[in-house]
């Protein structure tokens, strides 16, 4: 199972470069040891490159890293299933009511 | 590994609606056009079409993509079987490659939703693997015959 905040930093950092700072703070609610560790993992799984400006470090996605049809598959499915979620939920209630 | 792994892909979901209800969700095309795709054509029998467009990226970076599938299985409302593939070879599975299953269970006054995706083709990034390996193979062979034959 993908940890959802790993392919919320995937999805940052697809279209450019980024700070590691930005990227902690688009995670307000979590620890910047815990990013960094999401990052480490990213960077080991070879799905984002890092680099050192100075005392930055800059992470983008690397290449052939997101066009990974797995991990957009799984992006895909986990979005689609909660778009599903709420409409047969919403659909239930509808239901629900009309039945009272 | 994230993203990684040759197995199927599962996703296991809890909703709080009749398997009924969620199975619409599948084989009717107004209702599925409401969360997976943005147009679709469906006849929900094993070997009907089942036939999306899935719409572009929002920064018009990728434009709409066709997803021609075929249902395989069709049990309402426990179980629905599809294959899965795009026209477009961009997406990198092609028609026929692979195959969707949902498998619907009552839990509660919900339901229980199983998702699995199998067959899904290896990696990009295996490919370039793999293509990086013969590359070397064929450079070892092209060495060895020179080689044998000074």
């Amino acid at each position: 199972m993908v940890e959802p905040r790993r392919r919320e930093i995937l999805r940052l950092v697809r279209d450019g470069e980024l700070p590691a700072g930005a990227i902690a703070a688009h995670f307000p609610d979590v620890s910047r040891p815990t990013i960094s560790q999401h990052l480490r993992v990213l960077r080991t799984a070879g799905l984002i490159a890092e680099r050192r400006e100075g005392t930055r470090r800059l992470y983008r996605t690397a290449p052939g890293g997101l066009d990974d049809v797995r991990t957009f598959l799984d992006e895909f499915w986990d979005s689609r299933l909660e778009l599903l979620k709420a409409e047969t939920e919403s659909e239930q209630q509808r239901g629900d009511r009309g039945r009272r | 590994m994230i993203g990684g792994g040759e197995g199927p892909l599962v996703r296991e979901i809890h909703i709080a609606a009749a398997p009924e209800i969620v199975f619409a969700f599948f084989v009717d095309a107004d209702k599925l056009t409401r969360w997976l795709a943005a147009e679709a054509t469906l006849d929900p029998r094993a070997g009907g079409d089942c036939l999306q467009v899935h719409a572009g990226s929002e920064d018009g970076r990728h434009g709409p993509v066709h997803m021609i599938g075929r249902f395989l299985e069709v049990d309402p409302p426990t179980r629905v079987v599809f294959s899965w593939g795009f026209v477009e070879p961009e997406c990198g599975v092609p028609p026929a490659s692979s195959t969707v299953e949902v498998v619907l269970e009552p839990e509660g006054a919900g339901t229980r939703l199983r998702l699995t995706h199998r067959d899904l083709p290896s990696t990009q990034v295996d490919d370039h693997r793999r293509g990086w390996t013969q590359m070397l193979e064929r450079l070892q062979r092209a060495t060895t015959r020179t080689t044998e034959d000074r």
